[in-house]
């Protein structure tokens, strides 16, 4: 394919994007605007995930624990820890706006990541699968057993401190009075433009190139000059840091962070995020972002599922049948799109672009 | 340099997009989720994931409004209770309570499952005054925090008082008893055993050995072989139904033979039926549970009006489900509270009225609750039900034994 015809294509598809995203909230009501806000903190996840999985190679079953330290961050500089009792060198003392807190998120979060990318050097394939697996397994115990440190089980509340930047009161941007859900909307899906620009970048040039080569063939990316150790932990740091943003979004829009918000579930969720939406591929992301947060609630009748004959809708109020309904579904998507929606972009694409050129030609 | 410019150019674009478009407002007078003929309330319960066994609260309570309903309702409204599934995921069921009360606009939020997951919302809902009625969780935080969050009202007995009971009894019964306990790690199980330290204190009894698990956890087999090695005579299993049945089946297999204590949670008979392994397992004889329910398996509530109508709530209104299943029991027992709270609010209920109502609750009888145990609030006073029979599993059933426990008095 004509690779200038690709770019404009994708400028094209990108723009009509950023368009409808902030055209959206004119036709939806503001509690599904705050739904679409975690379509937005599901993409800012999937992309760094893709980042290390899909243009990298490396699997991570992890990345929920990535997005708790985060979410934790942005809580604790937020609320502060003082209310457990700690006190001294940890006893962080809150009080931050929750908007400042993003970027300290991310990058906390990117240097557990680097710091994780170096002992992950030494494996590959399912032992770096299991060794991610076991941070998000681990992690709900390490934050309750450090209690004073973290609220434990029950959590740091963060909704009516003066800290969120909008909660029951509507809050003022540019003389455009925003309530909560709206507010997150926008915030969440401006952030996630942003970052989905930054990979895009990143992934274009010289670094994307040589996380190809190492996802393709490590020993033909190292006889190429390619520095397996520097580029493998720099997937893991911009791949974390893309997550604990969406774990600051999490906690934000959430407003509670405990360890049970963060479950294997969702790093499990996430990878079936990128799978869904595509391995190497950024447009299908949002799909994937999408299929995340909504398909849980259709399985169960909710939404535009509740449209379905009466029949149907029933099904789904009995006890299991929206696990059933998400695994038939994900196994369906599986067997006719075995690329997920990226790779039926991409084969749209192409079939658009032969058939231009066998008319024009 | 281009890379750079292009990314500067992508920041401006979606800040002014971010200022330059309207939102949406939202305002209304009247409290919402209640008409001339409906009254709409909503909760969240774990359809799905770890804890689903608890689901049935949920179905139990619909069961008894939609037969409620079908004799006219109250005062002419219908009683729409909406279940939405949170998985036992805090994170969820803030999402879900979010969605009950922005997009369904229900009356209140009613019988949401979880400790964790009804603090994760508690905030929320007191500051947008929505009651958080009859929250199907026994934390002791619902007392305690009761002045500083007025719109939240518990409805079992707190896990502490329950935790106090078992610690009387073993100071009362045994001399010197050695504890091993194994706890889920959160609120409930730490209450529990916070509640069961207190009841021992002064007595020559004392907790040796207590081991803990996450509720996402596969199963508790390592916890139960350690707390085997630590000597104790008595295991408290201070767990949710899948771990207490895991306890019970992996001690037997370690020929542990402990006086069993287990939390009333876990104490339907349908539990401990899976977990005697078919009679199979010797060491569920003998142990002891506080319970506040009729248990539909008994046979001695047979000819009871109460269970009787349970029964038939249950063929008409819950077809396929598991009659024998204690937690729809708890369903109807809230349920039934609440359709009397509702008749006594009048011919205009408000959200403050349902709260003020819910705070001077004295109802004598409960023909879901064992006999005798009165359902009660007052002021300060936010655990409806503060009363408990102890049992102990006595060949394949449950046999009461002593006087109700009171945790008033204790």
């Amino acid at each position: 394919m004509n690779p200038n015809l690709t770019r404009v294509t994708g400028f094209v598809g990108f723009a009509l994007l950023v368009v409808l995203v902030f055209l959206l909230p004119e036709w939806i009501s503001t509690f599904r605007a705050q739904q679409f806000a975690y379509v937005g903190i599901y993409l800012i996840a999937l992309l760094g995930l893709n980042i290390l999985t899909g243009y990298t190679g490396q699997i991570s079953l992890g990345h929920g624990a990535f997005m708790a330290i985060g979410g934790y961050t942005t809580a604790l500089l937020m609320a502060g820890n003082e209310q457990f009792g700690q006190e001294g060198l940890l006893g962080i003392g809150g009080g931050m706006k929750d908007v400042w807190t993003i970027p300290i998120a991310g990058l906390v979060a990117g240097l557990f990541g680097l710091a994780f990318g170096l002992p992950a050097l030494r494996l590959s394939g399912l032992y770096l699968a299991l060794a991610t697996f076991a941070i998000a397994v681990a992690l709900p115990s390490v934050v309750k057993r450090f209690e004073e440190f973290s609220g434990g089980g029950s959590g740091v509340n963060l909704f009516g401190l003066p800290e969120l930047t909008a909660g029951i009161i509507p809050v003022d941007i540019a003389g455009r009075e925003l309530v909560f859900n709206d507010w997150l909307y926008y915030l969440c899906w401006s952030i996630a433009l942003v970052l989905f620009g930054i990979a895009w970048l990143i992934l274009r040039g010289r670094t994307g190139r040589a996380f190809r080569a190492v996802r393709d063939s490590e020993t033909a990316a190292v006889s190429s000059g390619v520095s397996l150790a520097h580029y493998k932990t720099l997937a893991f740091g911009i791949s974390a840091a893309y997550a604990g943003v969406a774990g600051s979004l999490f906690a934000i829009a959430t407003t509670f962070v405990n360890p049970d918000t963060f479950p294997i579930a969702l790093s499990i969720f996430l990878l079936v995020g990128v799978v869904v939406g595509g391995l190497g591929g950024l447009s299908g992301l949002v799909v994937g972002a999408i299929f995340i947060q909504f398909l849980p609630l259709w399985a169960q009748g909710e939404g535009v599922a509740s449209r379905l004959p009466g029949f149907i809708v029933d099904r789904t109020k009995e006890p299991g049948a929206p696990a059933i309904i998400y695994g038939i579904v994900l196994i369906l998507l599986m067997f006719f799109l075995p690329n997920g929606v990226g790779g039926l972009f991409r084969r749209a694409g192409q079939t658009l672009t032969r058939w231009r050129y066998s008319r024009s030609g | 340099m281009r890379r750079q410019s292009a990314l500067v150019a992508l920041a401006v674009v979606s800040a002014l997009a971010l200022g330059a478009l309207p939102g949406a407002f939202a305002g209304s007078t009247a409290d919402p989720g209640i008409t001339s003929t409906s009254i709409v309330l909503g909760g969240t319960s774990p359809l799905t994931g770890p804890a689903a066994a608890y689901a049935s609260v949920a179905r139990g309570a619909k069961a008894y409004f939609d037969s409620v309903n079908a004799k006219g309702g109250v005062a002419k409204r219908k009683l729409e209770y909406k279940i939405v599934d949170d998985a036992y995921n805090p994170a969820q069921s803030v999402q879900a309570t979010r969605q009950l009360v922005e997009q369904d606009k229900v009356f209140a939020i009613f019988n949401s499952l979880g400790t964790e997951q009804n603090i994760a919302v508690r905030e929320y809902l007191n500051q947008t005054k929505v009651p958080q009625l009859f929250v199907a969780s026994g934390a002791t935080t619902w007392g305690r925090d009761a002045v500083k969050y007025p719109w939240t009202i518990g409805f079992q007995p707190s896990y502490q008082a329950e935790g106090l009971v078992y610690g009387q009894y073993v100071s009362k019964t045994m001399k010197k008893a050695k504890i091993a306990v194994l706890l889920q790690n959160d609120d409930y199980g730490k209450d529990l055993l916070v509640g069961l330290k207190r009841g021992l204190a002064r007595s020559g009894s004392k907790v040796v050995a207590a081991e803990s698990y996450e509720v996402t956890a596969p199963d508790v087999q390592s916890q139960v072989a350690k707390l085997k090695s630590s000597g104790a005579n008595v295991l408290a299993i201070f767990a949710t139904p899948k771990f207490a049945i895991q306890a019970f089946v992996y001690a037997n297999r370690l020929a542990w033979r402990p006086r069993i204590i287990n939390n009333s949670v876990s104490g339907a008979s349908n539990i401990m039926l899976l977990a005697s392994e078919g009679g199979k397992n010797k060491s569920i004889e003998g142990a002891i549970s506080l319970n506040f329910l009729k248990d539909p398996t008994d046979p001695k509530w047979k000819n009871d009006p109460g269970m009787k109508s349970y029964r038939s709530v249950m063929g008409k209104y819950a077809k396929g489900a598991n009659v024998s299943d204690v937690y729809h029991v708890y369903g109807m027992a809230v349920a039934f509270e609440t359709v009397s709270l509702f008749k006594r609010l009048g011919a205009n209920p408000t959200r403050a009225g349902l709260l003020a109502r819910a705070r001077s609750i004295t109802s004598p009888a409960n023909p879901f609750l064992l006999p005798g145990i009165a359902v009660r609030t007052g002021k300060g006073d936010n655990f409806p039900i503060q009363q408990g029979q102890l049992q102990r599993w006595t060949k394949g059933k449950w046999a009461p034994f002593g006087g109700l426990w009171e945790s008033d008095r204790l």
